[in-house]
């Protein structure tokens, strides 16, 4: 009686998270599905196949433009988020202080914050400063999500690192920061490169923020397929889409291989 | 450019060092980050909260150098923006609530599978989270509309016999809702349960604690910071939830991130968005404090799960 019992609970459970597993796939396996659809509705499954709004995704310039400009933005802001985000995880490693421990609760706070109110803030902010609409602006309110990321990665790695390595280094006669450049940076080059890619994959997909901080020259692609969905549902979306999927793939495949897909998925959470 | 002028530049990069203590010098590794969240963040927010006690004003967005609390006043007693904060916070704790507990149930599948299984789990999460918005959103329109897949499944195998719009409506916006928290919900509760041993579960088995006895009285007191901080993350997401209610509601749903938009880039109202915005602010922060307190009583440190 108990095996049996048992024997249905543990079918139950593989069903549950067979569910899950299929629910947490299905909306992206329709995105991309749905971009090789050889009709102008947005259907699933797509009636036939045809790789008509590739082309017209290629030939549409406000899409390209729009390629750029988040491209532009995610370079900076992973420019910007990884050097804040890396020298302030080196120096509370280091050293606490009262400031450092102050510092970790602000670092976290943008992350809780509705992105609707930090895009209203911004731009009011912004727009004092004469920043509207600019890439400077859209950089500096991405790195609000982008460096508590790096930062935190960052954290666990200096903590992984052996500083004993370091400190022989430094006994050899090297200043701390050739100490550094050549003892420490080796080590923990992987994690600098899963920190930027995260940090850029977050410029990339955010679009809330930039929705508020963006005009028709400086909007990123999420911010243009926003709009064009809130006029007609078309496969162009889908299309450009399956494209910003694919940059995610690619940059979790780089990230799980530098330091397996555990780690990755333990410093998102 | 050869070793030797890389090393001298080093060197050179240090001088200005050289002289500082070690507690000068990690805070002036940590003074970029401290001053971008000063300037970035910091004041914009004491600038939002200035012009939320401004007048109105009919041709700027807001009238500068005055003082009123009226647009709180204004908030605070129309019964539309009550109704729209108290659908904010409704939808907050449904998607939470179902978030969380499918999170802790495919946290648990995940941390009990191995190999290829448990990579293609976490990978499951993952890809959903690095995906912007604007997909996880209107993916769900194909499949959910009255004329969508599921309900064209639905309809060919008998088991409906009229559509049911579930796109666009409120069961709508709590699906969308809860496909876009959920994979932090899950990360939150995974990064603490993976530390947990599994031996601890296997002593309460072999004492004869049954599958759900031992799950509820040895590894959920355990993984309570981590199920603290997806709640957080839920529901701060939830109640300031923006892109599923726009594109998955009626229009009857209408969350507080909505109307704040509308007041700001359409009425230009900029004292009755940035009240409303504060109110939010404070309500939430009243609510994620409870939360803590509550959830903290069942269990653990939550600072861990950080």
């Amino acid at each position: 009686m108990r095996l049996e019992s048992d024997r249905l609970g543990v079918a139950a459970f593989r069903l549950g998270y067979a569910t899950i597993f299929v629910a947490m796939l299905l909306p992206i396996f329709i995105v991309i599905a749905t971009s090789f659809s050889a009709s102008g509705n947005l259907q699933f499954p797509p009636e036939g196949f045809s790789l008509r709004w590739y082309g017209a995704f290629f030939a549409d310039i406000q899409w390209l433009r729009a390629f750029d400009n988040s491209f532009i933005v995610g370079i900076g802001t992973t420019v910007l988020a990884t050097f804040m985000g890396i020298t302030a995880a080196f120096g509370l490693e280091a050293r606490k202080g009262r400031l450092g421990g102050l510092l970790t609760p602000v670092v976290i706070l943008p992350l809780l914050i509705p992105p609707v109110i930090l895009g209203v803030t911004l731009l009011v902010y912004f727009s004092a400063l004469g920043l509207q609409s600019s890439y400077i602006g859209i950089i500096l309110a991405h790195s609000l999500w982008a460096t508590p990321l790096v930062f935190f990665v960052m954290q666990s790695v200096f903590q992984r690192f052996d500083w004993q390595l370091r400190d022989a280094g430094m006994d050899l006669g090297a200043n701390p920061i050739r100490a550094f450049v050549h003892v420490v940076l080796p080590n923990v080059k992987n994690g600098i490169v899963v920190s930027a890619l995260l940090a850029f994959i977050i410029s990339l997909q955010e679009f809330v923020m930039a929705l508020f901080l963006s005009n028709f020259q400086t909007q990123t692609i999420p911010v243009l397929a926003w709009n064009s969905l809130r006029q007609s549902l078309t496969p162009t979306v889908s299309v450009v889409s399956t494209f910003l999927i694919l940059i995610s793939v690619v940059g979790l495949a780089v990230a799980a291989l530098a330091m397996n897909i555990d780690f990755v998925a333990k410093r998102l959470g | 450019m050869s070793v030797e002028t890389g090393s001298s530049t080093l060197d050179r990069l240090w001088a200005p060092f050289e002289a500082q203590s070690g507690s000068r010098r990690s805070l002036l590794l940590m003074s970029p980050l401290i001053l971008f969240e000063l300037l970035i963040f910091v004041v914009p927010f004491a600038m939002l909260v200035r012009i939320s006690v401004s007048e109105q004003s009919q041709s700027l967005p807001y009238a500068e150098g005055t003082f009123t609390i009226a647009s709180y006043l204004e908030v605070l007693q129309s019964g539309l923006l009550q109704g729209i904060i108290v659908y904010s916070f409704r939808l907050g704790i449904i998607a939470t609530a179902v978030a969380v507990v499918l999170a802790t149930f495919y946290a648990y599948a995940t941390w009990r599978a191995d190999g290829l299984l448990k990579s293609a789990l976490l990978f499951s999460v993952v890809l959903p989270l690095l995906t912007t918005l604007v997909i996880k959103t209107y993916a769900w329109v194909p499949l959910l509309a009255p004329n969508g897949t599921a309900n064209n499944l639905l309809l060919a195998i008998g088991l409906l016999s009229a559509p049911v719009q579930v796109v666009p409506n409120t069961l709508g916006v709590v699906v969308g809702q809860v496909y876009i928290v959920f994979p932090y919900a899950m990360l939150a509760i995974y990064s603490v349960l993976s530390t947990v041993e599994w031996e601890l579960v296997e002593a309460a088995r072999d004492l004869g604690a049954g599958r759900a006895r031992s799950f509820f009285e040895v590894v959920l007191p355990e993984i309570m910071p981590g199920i603290t901080v997806a709640t957080i993350i839920s529901f701060a997401w939830s109640v300031g939830a923006y892109s599923a209610p726009a594109l998955l509601g009626a229009g009857s749903d209408r969350p507080f991130a909505l109307e704040v938009q509308e007041q700001m880039l359409l009425n230009f109202n900029w004292p009755v968005a940035t009240a409303l915005s504060t109110i939010m602010l404070v309500l939430m922060f009243v609510s994620i404090v409870v939360i803590y307190a509550v959830l903290g009583r069942f269990g653990g440190d939550v600072s861990d799960a950080a």
